[in-house]
């Protein structure tokens, strides 16, 4: 991208597990979105673009509450959890093509107090992309939810390249440590050994109760603009050096794929570091979609910073910890800070770049890579720089 | 645990005849009749070569484990834990999904060769894998 997007403004609600929350998800994107406004120093009525989430209020709902009289383009990524950073780079499109100045993407849930998402998928499989071939192929199996799809391809992996229990652990127990640095992040004050992972219940094997992502209500937001906008706002931009997303083969059914292993993200990392003119190599740290440890180890091999079959040994060591060679998710993810649809991931990437993040900064970060992972392995990846 | 139903397909006019081969305990495929491409999730199009025509072949029913998951944590009202689902490559190239019928200290894994039994149900018959003596 010769003329970057930049990411100006961060926001986020709080992140709880409280059944009795009294927040709705239409206040917690609201407070979301009005502290990405006002972290980024721009007025309100500046906002020409929404990109609100597939989940929670819609754009007429949000810009209405908002008091937005007048956007100018708008949109919805239908991609799971892979939403929020193809959002960003809907968003980064917008504005550096001239269809609109100042983009806000938020996404949200009550993913605790209201929207399990068992209850969903069991009511209603149109929520995801390929959900009649759940319905049908799937759900009357007993597969009735992501950890149960998802363990399929993760067994396949330990079969075909030993990856072990032992080194899921090793991500469970990087998120947690890192959640243990950040005041936000729900799994604070819960800290984990590999003991105490592996004594978890197992879920659907080889997930254990530790190798699933939480269950939050929250939301989070950010305000993109042109890199020629930003110098104008409050804070130091962060860059969007190249983005991209795609599809694996069928899209719609996760079973039937020639390569078991691939994603969206096999062909869209590529791509994105392509854009940025970045190797993977010299990445400072990784925001990984974090639904299941394997996924991120899956992710870790297919964004291409290590073979395929290798990630089970990268992850090892410390590796992926702050203080090792590619600390991933900083802040905790989905695993031990929040689980907001991946807008935080977005969020703590822009915090890193500014190095605002305290005794979990990674020092000197220059650039860093936020991943997105949707329904049945769509994927999307973004290069930030400072 | 929410109050739902036990999940069942849904037919539609492509699907009719795939969910009634199966009531019938066939297990039956899409084959293309220009490039004889096999096709497991019902369609109407061959993704390969974008032809519309097609016949049904029936499956052997037999195949080999190529990956499972053992839930023990129940999800849905109506599954209850412990059932092993498993994803079975058939001798006809489909990867095909059902649950594992089998004594619970059967030595079942990847690799591990099944056949399709069948369970009724009022609203479909279902495919169930056992494995092969
Ligand atoms: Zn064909």
């Amino acid at each position: 991208m010769r003329d970057n997007a930049c990411i100006v403004g961060i926001g986020e609600s709080a992140y709880t597990r409280d059944a009795e929350s009294p927040a709705s998800v239409l206040s917690n994107q609201l407070r979301a979105a009005t502290n990405a406004i006002a972290d980024a120093g721009l007025e309100t009525s500046r906002i020409d673009c929404l990109i609100p989430s597939q989940y929670g209020p819609s754009t007429e709902e949000l810009a209405a509450n908002l008091g937005i009289a007048s956007l100018r383009f708008a949109t919805t990524v239908h991609m799971g959890g892979a939403a929020a950073v193809t959002s960003v780079q809907t968003a980064a499109m917008a504005v550096t093509s001239g269809y609109a100045d100042y983009a806000l993407v938020v996404t949200g849930w009550n993913g605790y107090s209201a929207t399990r998402t068992r209850n969903v998928l069991a009511s209603n499989t149109s929520v995801i992309p390929g959900g009649d071939i759940a319905r049908d192929y799937y759900m009357p199996y007993g597969l009735t939810v992501p950890a149960q799809w998802y363990a399929l391809i993760a067994r396949r992996h330990m079969h075909e390249f030993g990856t072990t229990a032992e080194q899921l652990g090793a991500i469970a127990l990087a998120m947690r440590r890192h959640a243990q640095l950040n005041g936000r992040a729900v799994m604070r004050e819960r800290a984990m050994t590999i003991e105490d992972y592996l004594a978890s219940p197992v879920i659907a094997h080889p997930y254990r109760l530790f190798d699933c992502c939480l269950e939050t209500d929250g939301a989070a937001a950010v305000v993109v603009t042109s890199a020629e906008r930003a110098h104008d706002l409050a804070q130091p931009p962060v860059r969007v050096l190249g983005a991209a997303s795609a599809h694996p083969y069928p899209a719609d059914d996760i079973t039937n794929r020639r390569d078991i292993f691939e994603t969206g993200l096999t062909r869209a990392a590529p791509r994105a570091f392509a854009m940025a003119d970045i190797d993977p190599a010299d990445v400072d740290f990784a925001q990984i979609y974090d639904c299941f440890t394997f996924e991120v180890l899956q992710q870790i091999e297919e964004a291409g910073f290590c073979a395929r079959g290798e990630g089970g040994a990268f992850v090892e060591g410390g590796r992926i910890e702050l203080g090792g060679d590619l600390p991933v998710n900083t802040h905790g993810g989905l695993l031990s800070e929040a689980h907001v649809l991946g807008m935080n991931h977005v969020v703590e990437a822009v915090r890193q770049l500014r190095g605002g993040c305290g005794e979990r900064q990674v020092p000197d970060a220059e650039v860093g890579v936020v991943t997105g992972w949707g329904d049945f392995g769509d994927g999307s990846i973004a290069v930030l720089g400072r | 645990m929410s109050d739902f139903p036990r999940p069942f397909p849904a037919r539609d006019r492509d699907t009719a005849p795939f969910w009634e081969a199966q009531d019938n305990h066939i297990l039956q495929f899409q084959k293309c009749s220009q490039c004889a491409h096999i096709r497991y999730v019902v369609g109407p199009l061959c993704p390969e070569c974008r032809s519309f025509d097609f016949g049904w072949i029936a499956s052997s029913g037999r195949g080999t484990i190529y990956s499972f998951t053992v839930v023990r944590h129940q999800t849905h009202p109506a599954f209850e834990p412990p059932y092993t689902v498993l994803l079975v490559e058939m001798e006809e190239g489909p990867r095909v999904i059902a649950q594992l019928r089998a004594p619970e200290d059967a030595d079942v894994g990847i690799g591990t060769r099944v056949h399709v039994e069948w369970e009724d149900h009022e609203q479909q018959s279902l495919p169930v894998f056992v494995p092969e003596a």
